[in-house]
């Protein structure tokens, strides 16, 4: 298309007017490329439509200016100020984490000392358990201290048979009031398996034994003294090991200690 | 009428000045446009402002070997124009108003009256056939396509662009004399 044919089809006018198709304003690109003539003339159309629309505004209020500088500065502060550190939400977020942690850590110590409490009870009840048995142990510990202080026992101490059991001894508290009997065997040596230690009242004139019983743990207390009752006024106290049940008669020969109920 | 490419240039690096004397080159045509759409002077002051403010900061977007600045520019405007009428509150305040286009605007606003050329302008304005108001109108003012205006106008394509050529010869030689 030459200039003057581009110039005189009309497409210029819409060009300015910006209601060209976009297909033909390639066209109309390359002819004001090309040809000067084709730049005026879109010059002129440009300025003659201006004109014309300029003619038709009403008068424009010089304030108008000065509120789109201001629009366009405080959008321009808002977008050159460096990123500024937003310290109230950073302290708000610390204060939040902060909090959360402090949380958590008094949970753990919540279950540490529910575990802890769990303990201490069962601590506790184990030791309640062993405060009723040691009480236990001291009313039967003071009872037999009772027995022994007492002007109603005698003490009688059974030496060891030096033939059997030279270093073996015996003790008894006799009550010969009311025929009870304490025997402390703890200076016995242990009894082997299968044996049990007897114990015998005896009349010296003529030799008579009578069981008085066993030293098993039906009699025994838990310091190691043994209580028998209903023992017919008897002149010495003899213990033997006998097989296990004990005997009709003693064992002389495993008799371990023996000694004589003072008058 | 060259365009002002360097200052366009300038403007795209964010100098004001440069933005300062392109607003003082473009905003009345601009408010002319934003007017014949909008009829409301309020309202068009408000929509000119945000024409002016997208113009600053979306002038890197203008590229001078991809047209006229003054088009880029009239796009903008026609579209926040547009944009704007087509808003509730606008539609509310404007129930009444009959279509018009920009010579009745100029038979009815009283502002125009203070402008030192208004008389003149007048004159010109008067001189143009009634055609040619009515194409004018269309393409350049509401930013109709070809085939909207040719409907509108009910001719065809080839005629509207001849008259819309000869209206513009015919307004050359009033305005420029």
């Amino acid at each position: 298309m030459s200039a003057e044919e581009i110039i005189a089809s009309g497409k210029l006018e819409l060009y300015v007017c910006g209601t060209l198709p976009s297909e033909e304003i390639s066209e109309v690109e390359a002819a004001i490329a090309t040809y000067p003539e084709v730049q005026r003339e879109i010059e002129a159309i440009e300025a003659s439509l201006l004109s014309l629309a300029e003619a038709v505004a009403p008068t424009l209020p010089a304030m108008i200016w000065s509120y789109i500088l201001a629009a366009t500065r405080s959008v321009r502060k808002i977008d050159g100020s460096a990123p500024r550190t937003n310290w109230s939400a950073i302290t708000g977020w610390a204060a939040a984490i902060l909090c959360i942690v402090g949380l958590f850590w008094m949970w753990k110590q919540h279950n540490g000392l529910q575990d802890d409490i769990q303990i201490t009870t069962t601590e506790n009840t184990q030791l309640k358990e062993r405060i009723r048995f040691t009480e236990g142990e001291l009313t039967d510990a003071n009872n037999l201290l009772a027995v022994i202080r007492s002007k109603d026992y005698k003490t009688i101490t059974l030496p060891g048979n030096q033939a059997v059991a030279p270093e073996a001894f015996a003790k008894v508290y006799y009550n010969q009031k009311d025929k009870i009997a304490y025997i402390d065997a703890g200076g016995l040596p242990v009894a082997p398996s299968g044996k049990v230690y007897q114990v015998w009242s005896l009349i010296l004139d003529p030799l008579t034994p009578t069981s008085v019983g066993l030293l098993s743990s039906a009699t025994g207390t838990e310091n190691g003294v043994f209580k028998f009752e209903n023992i017919p006024n008897p002149e010495a106290f003899g213990i033997t090991l006998e097989p296990e049940g004990g005997s009709e008669t003693p064992t002389l020969s495993q008799l371990y200690t023996l000694g004589a109920v003072s008058p | 009428m060259e365009q002002p490419d360097a200052l366009i240039l300038k403007m795209q690096n964010k100098n004001e000045i440069a933005f300062s004397r392109i607003y003082a080159m473009y905003s009345d045509a601009t408010y002319g446009i934003i007017h014949s759409i909008v009829l409301d002077e309020a309202i068009s002051q408000e929509v000119l402002q945000d024409v002016f403010i997208k113009v600053w900061n979306n002038s890197g977007s203008y590229d001078s070997k991809k047209g006229r600045f003054f088009t880029w520019l009239l796009n903008i405007a026609r579209n926040a124009a547009i944009d704007k009428t087509r808003s509730k509150a606008y539609k509310n305040s404007k129930k009444n108003l009959s279509t018009t286009n920009f010579v009745d605007i100029l038979a009815t606003s009283d502002s125009l009256n203070q402008k030192v050329n208004a008389i003149g302008i007048q004159k010109f304005v008067a001189a143009l056939k009634p055609a040619c108001i009515k194409i004018i109108d269309l393409l350049f003012f509401k930013g109709y396509t070809q085939v909207e205006a040719a409907k509108t106008l009910d001719i065809p394509l080839g005629t509207l662009k001849t008259r819309n050529r000869n209206c513009i010869q015919e307004l050359r030689t009033l305005v420029l004399g």
